[in-house]
C-alpha cells in the first residue's frame, strides 16, 4: 500500500499541530526561505505507523529549539530549566500528535507506536523518505519528514 | 465540584489537557494517571466523576480500560483524548461505551463543544 501522503497535507497537520499547542497562531510556522543550516546538537523524535501502510513521522530540530518549545508547552518561563524527563515528554508528544494525525489520513486501519526521542534516528528496514518539510518555527529550523515502508516486491507469476 | 481522572502516559500533555479544562471553565478537582492500568486501580479505589484518557498507553491502553471497566460494572463517563480521530476508533471508542473521542490537537472550545452537552 503507497497511499500517497502530500506535502501539503502534513505542512496543514504541522501547522495545526503547533498552533493548538504550541503558539495559538497558525501562521507561526512557515515554509524554511533560504539555505538550510546544519542542525547543531539534533533532537529526533518518531513514531512509527504500522499497518497495511507502514512508516514513521519525524521531527528533527536543534536541542536549543526543543527546550523552548518545552518550556511553551509546560507552560514555563524563558531561561527556566527543563528536564531531560520533560524534555523526551514534550518534543516526543508533538511528534505523536503529528503521528496519530497522519495515520487518520491514511485509507486504510493501522496502529500507532508510542513516540521516541534520541539524538539521531534509528534505520527504518526498508524505508523511503517520501516527505521532508523544513520549516520555520519562530526564525528556527525545525524539520518534518515522512517515511513509508515500501512494499516487498512480489516475484512474478506469484500474485 | 466534578471530580476528574486525567489518564495519559505524557506528563506534558497532563498538563495540556488540564490547563485546557481550566481555560474552558471547568473548575473541576483533578486526579492524574500515567497508563490504563494506573487508572484502574485509581478509579477502583475512588471513584470519580469522569474520566479522560489517552488512548495508545503501555501497560494498558484507553481502550482496555474502559472496557475493563465496563466488565466490573463500573459505569463511570469516559471520553478519549487522543492524538488519532480516525471514523474507525471513534466507533470502537462509541461501542465500548465512551461518551466522546476528542482528538489532538485541541482548543479550550472544541473541549467545551465536546463536553458541554455530556454535562448538560
Amino acid at each position: 500500500m503507497t497511499a500517497t501522503v502530500e506535502y501539503d497535507q502534513i505542512h496543514a497537520i504541522a501547522q495545526e499541530v503547533f498552533a493548538a499547542m504550541v503558539d495559538g497562531d497558525l501562521g507561526l510556522l512557515l515554509p524554511w526561505d533560504g539555505d538550510l543550516p546544519d542542525i547543531v546538537d539534533a533532537l529526533v523524535a518518531w513514531v512509527d505507523l504500522h499497518g497495511e501502510w507502514s512508516g514513521r513521522a519525524v521531527l528533527v530540530t536543534a536541542s536549543d529549539t526543543a527546550h523552548d518549545l518545552a518550556r511553551v508547552l509546560l507552560g514555563l518561563d524563558d531561561g527556566d530549566a527543563v528536564s531531560r524527563a520533560d524534555l523526551v515528554d514534550a518534543f516526543g508528544e508533538i511528534a505523536n500528535v503529528v503521528g496519530g494525525n497522519l495515520k487518520s489520513l491514511l485509507p486504510t486501519p493501522g496502529t500507532l507506536g508510542l513516540p521516541q526521542v534520541g539524538d539521531v534516528l534509528p534505520p527504518l528496514a526498508g524505508a523511503a523518505r517520501v516527505q521532508h518539510l523544513p520549516l520555520s518555527w519562530r526564525g528556527r529550523l525545525l524539520v518534518v519528514d515522512v517515511w513509508v515502508t515500501l512494499p516487498t516486491a512480489t516475484p512474478e507469476g506469484t500474485s | 465540584m466534578i471530580r476528574v481522572l486525567v489518564t495519559d502516559d505524557s506528563r506534558v500533555m497532563r498538563q495540556i489537557v488540564i490547563r485546557t479544562l481550566r481555560q474552558a471553565g471547568y473548575d473541576w478537582d483533578v486526579r492524574e494517571a500515567s497508563d490504563g492500568a494506573e487508572a484502574l486501580a485509581a478509579i477502583q479505589a475512588d471513584e470519580p466523576d469522569v474520566v479522560l484518557s489517552d488512548w495508545n498507553m503501555p501497560n494498558m491502553t484507553g481502550i482496555e480500560l474502559l472496557r475493563s471497566l465496563r466488565a466490573a460494572g463500573y459505569q463511570t463517563p469516559f471520553g478519549f483524548v487522543t492524538s488519532e480521530g480516525s471514523p474507525e476508533m471513534r466507533s470502537t471508542a462509541q461501542e465500548a461505551g465512551a461518551l466522546f473521542l476528542i482528538a489532538k490537537p485541541f482548543t479550550a472550545e472544541g473541549f467545551r463543544e465536546v463536553i458541554d452537552p455530556v454535562l448538560a
